[in-house]
């Protein structure tokens, strides 16, 4: 009975998905903007493989994930911030003005239930709108293109998971606002603070700098670098399913708004309770075929034998480029590796230019009362140092076989055509079918 | 269209479907409601009348739990209401829900959600004249015709009482009588309406007995000949009764 009257609602929202502009319009943008990203990648990514007559440049670093996926996909991080909040909004704030809440709420329905069937019509959506994302897929496969599976589906995760953030929020501001345009101002308001937040807490270490790393777009990131961290993973759903309760508490017009303010605040209360464990967890898988985020299977195995805290005082700024080598080569490694690491940004300054201390450009390690300093970010040499203080053997040889790429001299054909032409006439042929009642 | 009978009447006002105890409701320094205390019984029409800015509507949706009371309770049965959803269903006036869809589908969702048959909206659809609409969009409906769409979506409930904000409203004089006589029928096979009318002459036609609510007070409750005793009105109709009490 229940899960009859979940398809019932499911129906109803995938029919007002439908009815909704902002829906068609997300789905004809859509096919451009990525047919954009992916024409742009497979150009460049001829040119570096040499499509000029010229040699493979550094073929090692031609991949399909930075190269291909990642600019293709990135159409969906765009739509997702500043498209997508539009249709769930939408969603809730037509039924709201509508008056057809007052005859839902009186259905034999659960709010939550009926959230369930809006959060399955938005998700059922969003899977259209990744058809040219799938396309674009297609196209590179049939060009000879590679695909390494498990970091292209690690892509979709984290841009599904994106997604629901954005779904989250549009609908609990939805619930909240009263109208769609205030909704929608929140929403953005929201994502712009979200973006403030992560430029102000770069390089800057603590507390601030972990809060930041679960903002839509730096949580996303992760999953472009092909690391699924199950902290993320966890974090942006508990931010999800915490949007949907919230909404659920403001969309029972029938509380006082004390209650619906003392319910939001025994949420939010329930969320930093739970998120914060979620965080720390550190769990955390390298799915990228070239093993990017991780140190070889020789290193790590020696490199787990550390059982004490390693503590790492960074003297650089955040935008110092070395800082960004630093945390990419050497300390997301040790990251997933060490069970008890310590970074500090000492930095006081942003670019690093005026610093006035002495230490500027310093990493120094520390490892029971045992400290050393380099100025390196070269992995050899920072592992060098580790094994060192830590006294564990540093492994004899490496056995990993070097990651060779997969450089593609290929244009995009027939790319423009799909994504220019055919995707955005068909979606307007169904627009318009759709609108003549020919259901 | 005559009311049921007084004899009638009497039979079922031993039974208190629905009563309203001390509520009040104000927003802000407004008080909107203040001690509105009446009973439903089981089977009748009962009529909510009285000038605009009254309360009317935010009765019924007090009743209907979509707004909370300051003060007072709403019993069924002479039990608090634990689940005012099991036991009535509120239309409320001058709203258009899912404009974009047709109204077969509207209609059709109903009918699902409720566990209806297509035949009891076959059957409504008829009697409200809306069976030449189906195809079309919500939204291209008049007044009248979303107004008897909203009417059919509430006869589909199977809640025990149906409240009605103004259902009359944007109705001709015709497509009026009509409505009255199947609101008439229902509460024949045992459903209790309690609908809120403007149109006194509306109301003293299809009400078994009447509410009047002035000011946010319940000012007289009763038949139109209890009324026009306590309004010490000899011979006049609900227009009268409705002046000498509000």
């Amino acid at each position: 009975m229940r899960s009859r009257r979940f398809f019932l609602f499911l129906q109803k929202d995938l029919r007002e998905l439908l009815a909704s502009r902002a829906c068609w319009i997300l789905l004809i943008i859509i096919g451009p903007l990525v047919g954009h990203g992916f024409i742009s990648a497979v150009n460049l990514y001829a040119e570096a493989s040499g499509i000029a007559g010229g040699p493979a440049a550094l073929s090692q670093g031609l991949t399909t994930l930075d190269g291909i996926l990642v600019p293709t996909f990135g159409a969906y991080d765009l739509a997702a911030t500043l498209l997508f909040p539009f249709v769930a909004i939408r969603l809730i704030a037509s039924e709201k003005e509508s008056g057809a809440w007052k005859l839902l709420m009186q259905s034999p329905a659960s709010i939550l239930e009926m959230l369930a069937a809006k959060a399955a019509a938005l998700l059922t959506g969003w899977i259209i709108a990744w058809i040219p994302g799938l396309i674009a897929l297609a196209l590179w496969s049939s060009y000879g293109g590679h695909i390494y599976a498990p970091e292209c589906m690690n892509l979709l995760l984290g841009h599904l998971l994106r997604v629901g953030i954005s779904a989250g929020l549009a609908v609990a501001a939805a619930a909240i606002m009263p109208g769609a345009a205030n909704a929608a101002i929140v929403t953005l308001a929201f994502t712009l603070g979200t973006w403030a937040l992560e430029f102000i807490a770069a390089g800057r270490g603590g507390l601030l700098q972990q809060i930041a790393s679960f903002t839509p777009t730096a949580a996303l990131r992760s999953f472009e670098q092909g690391q699924l961290r199950l902290s993320t993973l966890l974090a942006i759903c508990i931010f999800t399913i915490a949007g949907f309760f919230i909404a659920s508490v403001w969309l029972n017009i029938g509380l006082r708004t004390r209650q619906h303010l003392q319910r939001t605040i025994a949420i939010a209360a329930i969320l930093i309770i739970v998120v914060i464990p979620a965080a720390n967890v550190r769990a955390a898988w390298d799915l990228s075929e070239d093993r990017r985020n991780s140190f070889s299977a020789a290193d790590e195995a020696a490199l787990a034998q550390i059982r004490q805290s390693l503590h790492v005082t960074v003297y650089l700024a955040a935008e110092d480029p070395r800082l960004m080598d630093l945390d990419r080569n050497i300390l997301s490694k040790l990251r997933r590796i060490l069970p008890q690491i310590e970074v500090e940004y000492a930095s006081q300054s942003r670019s690093g230019l005026f610093e006035s201390g002495n230490h500027y450009g310093e990493v120094w390690y520390e490892y029971q009362g045992q400290r050393m300093m380099s100025r390196s970010t070269t992995e050899q040499i920072v592992l060098e140092i580790v094994y060192k203080l830590t006294g564990v053997s540093a492994p004899e040889a490496k056995t990993d076989s070097q990651f060779s790429g997969y450089p593609l001299a290929a244009r995009p054909t027939g790319a423009s055509l799909i994504f220019y032409a055919v995707w955005p006439v068909l979606i307007v042929f169904l627009w318009w079918f759709d609108s003549k009642g020919i259901r | 269209m005559q009311p049921i009978s007084a004899e009638i009447t009497a039979a079922h006002q031993s039974i208190d479907l629905l009563s309203a105890r001390g509520v009040s409701k104000r927003f802000q320094s407004s008080v909107v409601l203040e001690n509105v205390s009446f009973s439903v019984w089981e089977g009748e029409v009962l009529g909510l009348i009285g000038p605009n800015g009254a309360g009317k509507t935010t009765l019924f949706e007090c009743l209907a739990g979509l707004i909370p009371v300051d003060a007072g309770e709403v019993q069924f049965r002479q039990q608090a209401t634990v689940s005012r959803k099991n036991v009535l269903f509120y239309l409320p006036d001058g709203i258009r829900p899912w404009a974009d869809q047709t109204v077969s589908w509207a209609v059709s969702f109903f009918e699902a959600l409720y566990g209806r048959v297509s035949s009891d909206s076959a059957a409504l659809l008829s009697a409200l004249k809306l069976d030449h609409l189906l195809k079309r969009r919500i939204w291209m409906l008049s007044k009248g015709e979303s107004k008897r769409l909203l009417l059919l979506l509430g006869l589909l409930t199977p809640q025990p009482i149906l409240l009605a904000d103004e259902p009359f409203d944007g109705l001709d004089l015709r497509q009026t009588k009509e409505v009255m006589a199947l609101l008439r029928t229902h509460a024949a096979k045992g459903r209790t309406l309690f609908v809120s009318i403007h149109q006194l002459t509306d109301a003293a036609r299809v009400c078994d007995r009447l509410v009047l609510l002035s000011a946010g007070r319940v000012v007289g409750e009763g038949t139109l000949d209890e009324l026009s005793a306590k309004a010490g009105v000899t011979g006049g109709g609900l227009e009268e009764v409705f002046l000498a009490l509000t």
